[in-house]
């Protein structure tokens, strides 16, 4: 096993070790989610109405969005474990050790994206409640869609926090910049009849093609989605915003901090 | 083996902060299989110089090379040559003590085949036999502190660098550190790299170095410091201390200080105290409970090198 791989498994391996000793933390981010979607779900029921969906009640028209939100939760309280990592003196012992620095990027992503997942696949059990059915394609394309979402949130909350010296400070970040952008994902109400100027930022948000691609394959045959431009342009800016994600927070580790040049007198 | 080289290190400031400069074209070589104390009041620069050596901060001028390798230019090869204990332990107190040796094998790419040896080699430098599957956060921090030396020997490190790592253990959990660190260093070899602030810890080592501002005040074995001040003091423990000194001086015409219920005279060149001594024993015996001569310890060096450079500002 290259050694790449070694030491993110076992990083990541830890980050869920941790995450599942702390019952409280696996309650608190499937439940606020469950209950979220519970009671927007039905208390919107009867006043939600969608032209040209008029048969999709606000419970599932809620549902992929509720996923979404559970995926940036659990990958925001992830990645605020470095801020901890940092003052406990843990993250000083891996930045001593001889691993490359995208191992370390690695491991925290891997580790919160496979939480995130977990928890998510509890939420899609609950599908075929709603009346919604994925072929084995379909399911595929969810947990794809589902992956590069874990590693789009999970980056962002990476460079966040990197910096960051408080907790208190990215609850604070995450309230006026990651919440918001869910919001502006379409995952509350659709992108339809909304301001131009709301409708700008929702179409730049990386978050709205993510939502794209995890609602898409519940609504039609995955081969129907391979040929549509609409599915595919929201599957490629996914993509990029994992993979620059990735090559953001490894360039965020590498930067060491770098004494002044002195003067030359 | 730790080769520093006029190294200079500014802290950038901001708008409101100056920069700030806190090594200043410092020089200094520890050799292979020494075992060296960087000491240095609050803010002497002690800690930047730590981060550097370790990696953690890229210096504004000036060179470093650990067993050889430059560490701007290598950084990889001498991380594999290194241990850290850092002054907050680089453990995680969630996991057990196997789980946190466990991640460190896989961080240095310890094989499978040799970390049962490697780790049980380890924890005999420890106490912490039996403790394999406790988590860390319920371990006193003395043990705590060994799973951290257990972490870092089993990775076979070549020079060892420690911050600080007995601040907050009791004094018996420090004598157990500091035994298996001086055990250490002549049953391996290992270079040490250790900053302290307890001088006690300095008196077995084979140098001390002193810093001040940024710059390296005193560098030395233990002995040169102390020669270094270059005098004793006499000093005399007595029923009733303050008539003593009373007589000290208005008799012998000496200098004399009381402190509790010590009569300490002023310091006087080496080799001046044992004469002294006798002609005061001989005088007032009856009223001496002890007279000793007190060697300089390595805290008045401290004093000394430290407060004579606020001196000649």
């Amino acid at each position: 096993m290259s050694s790449l791989a070694r030491v993110s498994l076992s990083l990541a391996r830890r980050e869920m070790v941790r995450f599942f000793r702390q019952p409280q933390r696996v309650i608190g981010t499937i439940a606020q989610p469950l209950l979220f979607w519970l009671f927007l779900g039905f208390g919107f029921a009867g006043s939600f109405r969608i032209p040209g969906m008029e048969n999709v009640t606000y419970l599932e028209y809620f549902y992929p969005g509720v996923m979404l939100m559970l995926m940036l939760f659990s990958a925001v309280f992830s990645t605020i474990t470095i801020i901890e990592d940092r003052d406990a003196g843990f993250l000083q012992g891996v930045l001593v050790a001889p691993v490359s620095r995208l191992a370390i990027v690695l491991g925290k992503v891997i580790g919160a994206t496979s939480i995130a997942l977990i928890q998510t696949m509890i939420f899609l059990a609950a599908a075929p409640v709603l009346g919604l059915s994925l072929g084995l394609g379909g399911v595929v394309m969810v947990v794809g869609g589902f992956v590069l979402a874990g590693i789009g949130f999970s980056t962002l909350g990476f460079l966040l926090a990197w910096g960051m010296r408080s907790t208190a400070a990215f609850h604070a970040v995450m309230m006026v910049f990651l919440m918001p952008l869910w919001m502006l994902s379409g995952a509350l109400f659709p992108l339809d009849n909304v301001p131009t100027a709301m409708k700008a930022v929702m179409l730049i948000n990386p978050v709205s093609h993510a939502l794209e691609i995890i609602r898409a394959p519940f609504y039609a045959e995955p081969a129907a989605l391979l040929s549509d431009s609409h599915y595919l342009l929201a599957l490629a800016i996914s993509v990029v915003w994992a993979v620059g994600g990735l090559a953001l927070s490894m360039i965020r580790v590498n930067r060491r901090e770098i004494g002044l040049a002195p003067k030359v007198s | 083996m730790i080769r520093i080289r006029n190294l200079t290190h500014i802290y950038p400031g901001s708008r409101k902060v100056a920069p700030h400069v806190a090594v200043s074209d410092l020089s200094l070589e520890v050799r292979e299989g020494e075992f060296a104390i960087l000491s240095g009041p609050n803010g002497s620069g002690k800690s930047t110089l730590f981060r550097i050596l370790c990696g953690l901060a890229r210096p504004s001028a000036g060179q470093v090379s650990i067993a050889g390798f430059d560490l701007l230019t290598e950084p990889a090869r001498v991380r594999d040559v290194l241990g850290v204990v850092f002054q907050s332990p680089a453990v995680d107190k969630q996991l057990t003590v196997a789980e946190n040796l466990a991640i460190q094998a896989d961080l240095y790419g310890i094989p499978a085949a040799e970390y049962l040896a490697r780790r049980d080699e380890a924890l005999a430098w420890t106490d912490l036999g039996g403790r394999l599957d406790n988590r860390v956060e319920t371990l006193s921090g003395g043990l705590a502190r060994q799973v951290e030396l257990a972490k870092v020997l089993m990775t076979n490190p070549r020079v060892l660098l420690l911050d600080e790592p007995t601040t907050g253990l009791d004094p018996v959990s420090r004598r157990n550190f500091l035994e298996a660190l001086q055990r250490l260093h002549h049953e391996r070899g290992l270079t040490i790299l250790m900053t302290s602030h307890v001088f006690s810890e300095a008196e077995d080592v084979d140098r001390v170095a002193i810093m001040r501002e940024g710059k390296l005040m005193a560098y030395d074995t233990p002995q040169a410091l102390r020669a270094m001040i270059g005098t004793e003091m006499v000093v005399i423990q007595s029923r009733d201390a303050k008539v003593l000194a009373g007589r000290l001086e208005s008799e012998l015409g000496l200098t004399a200080s009381v402190v509790g219920d010590e009569v300490r005279l002023a310091e006087t060149e080496n080799g001046d105290s044992l004469p002294l001594l006798e002609k005061i024993l001989q005088r007032y015996r009856p009223d001496i409970r002890s007279i000793s001569i007190k060697q300089p310890g390595l805290d008045d060096v401290f004093v000394r090198v430290t407060g004579a450079a606020s001196g000649q500002e």
